[in-house]
């Protein structure tokens, strides 16, 4: 697996705070490329000639959510494989199921800290450094 | 309708509900019968509203304070109280880009502390610049307790101060820890 410099890696989010959050963990754990977008739809138009190597995605999204994304990239056989964190709160025990059903890779409870981003990252992409 | 019977309608209305919230907790709703109502000293409460589906929502929150209140820890935290109360709006009808905001509390309470309440508000007008919602106004910070009303349906807010020892204030303001950011209630996964 790539290491943390070389890791392509999308946020879906549709708070720019989270977003934030997120790219602020991800750049301490030495990842710079990373794209940003604020809905499911959005992340599913910049799939379709982007590639990346991990996904984070919120659950609760307009447009198109985190559920509907993942069954996008799951069906879409050129990235069927990339690797998908979805980001919950407690309450949503049931759409967790959805999506392990779905293929999900990992999950995040929010709200996260650093060590436990890093913890669910590299138990899908391996050791960062 | 005549002025007795509307009188008489008035009067056989059923009185409002009423809700308090504590630290911690948030409620959307669009019943135009209903008050949510909580008490605050450095706590912060937001009030947000969809004018066009006349549906709103409230929380109340404190942010962890360690070593610094603008550390991750603390940011994690307040951005997903926030997130909660939207997403509940969202689910309810609202549409964020056209939520209206009105903060309150975020008072310091004793001179001699820290300004938690500060740190609370200032945290609070961060979260709604950087998420693009409208910042109405409201009232934050100064050294009184506040006790708000809320209508969601309307959006209609009422505050009055209190006094800080207020037996109400510290039942609000109890010290409720944020579960550990670990903590999961499912575990799928055997990482």
């Amino acid at each position: 697996m790539p290491a943390a410099a070389l890791l392509d890696v999308l946020i879906v989010d549709d708070q720019a705070s989270t977003r934030h959050l997120i790219r602020s963990c991800l750049t301490q754990l030495g990842i710079s490329r990373i794209r940003e977008c604020e809905d499911g739809e959005a992340a599913r138009e910049l799939l379709r000639t982007a590639r990346v190597h991990v996904i984070f995605s919120d659950i609760n999204m307009p447009k198109l959510d985190g559920l509907g994304l993942l069954s996008a990239v799951r069906a879409s056989p050129a990235i069927a494989s990339t690797a998908f964190i979805m980001l919950t709160s407690r309450a949503d025990t049931a759409l967790v199921q959805e999506a392990v059903k779905l293929g999900v890779n990992n999950y995040i409870v929010k709200p996260f800290s650093l060590e436990v981003l890093k913890k669910k990252l590299e138990a899908v992409v391996g050791k960062l450094t | 309708m005549t002025a007795a019977a509307a009188r008489a309608a008035r009067e056989t209305r059923s009185a409002p509900q009423k809700i308090f919230l504590v630290q911690g907790e948030f409620r959307v709703s669009n019943a135009p019968d209903l008050v949510i109502s909580t008490t605050l000293g450095s706590c912060v409460a937001c009030c947000l509203y969809d004018p066009f589906a006349r549906v709103g929502g409230l929380n109340h929150f404190l942010l962890p304070h360690g070593e610094s209140f603008e550390g991750p820890e603390a940011v994690r935290y307040g951005a997903h109280a926030m997130e909660l109360l939207i997403n509940g709006l969202l689910h309810a009808g609202a549409g964020k880009s056209r939520l209206v905001a009105k903060l309150f509390g975020g008072a310091r309470l004793s001179p001699h502390l820290p300004d938690v309440g500060g740190a609370n508000a200032a945290f609070a007008e961060r979260f709604l610049l950087h998420e693009g919602i409208v910042f109405l106004g409201g009232s934050t910070r100064g050294a009184e307790a506040r006790r708000i009303e809320f209508w969601p349906e309307s959006g209609r807010v009422r505050q009055r101060t209190i006094a800080g020892e207020d037996r109400e204030l510290l039942r609000a303001e109890r010290v409720v820890r944020p579960a550990p950011a670990e903590a999961g209630t499912i575990e799928f996964f055997g990482d």
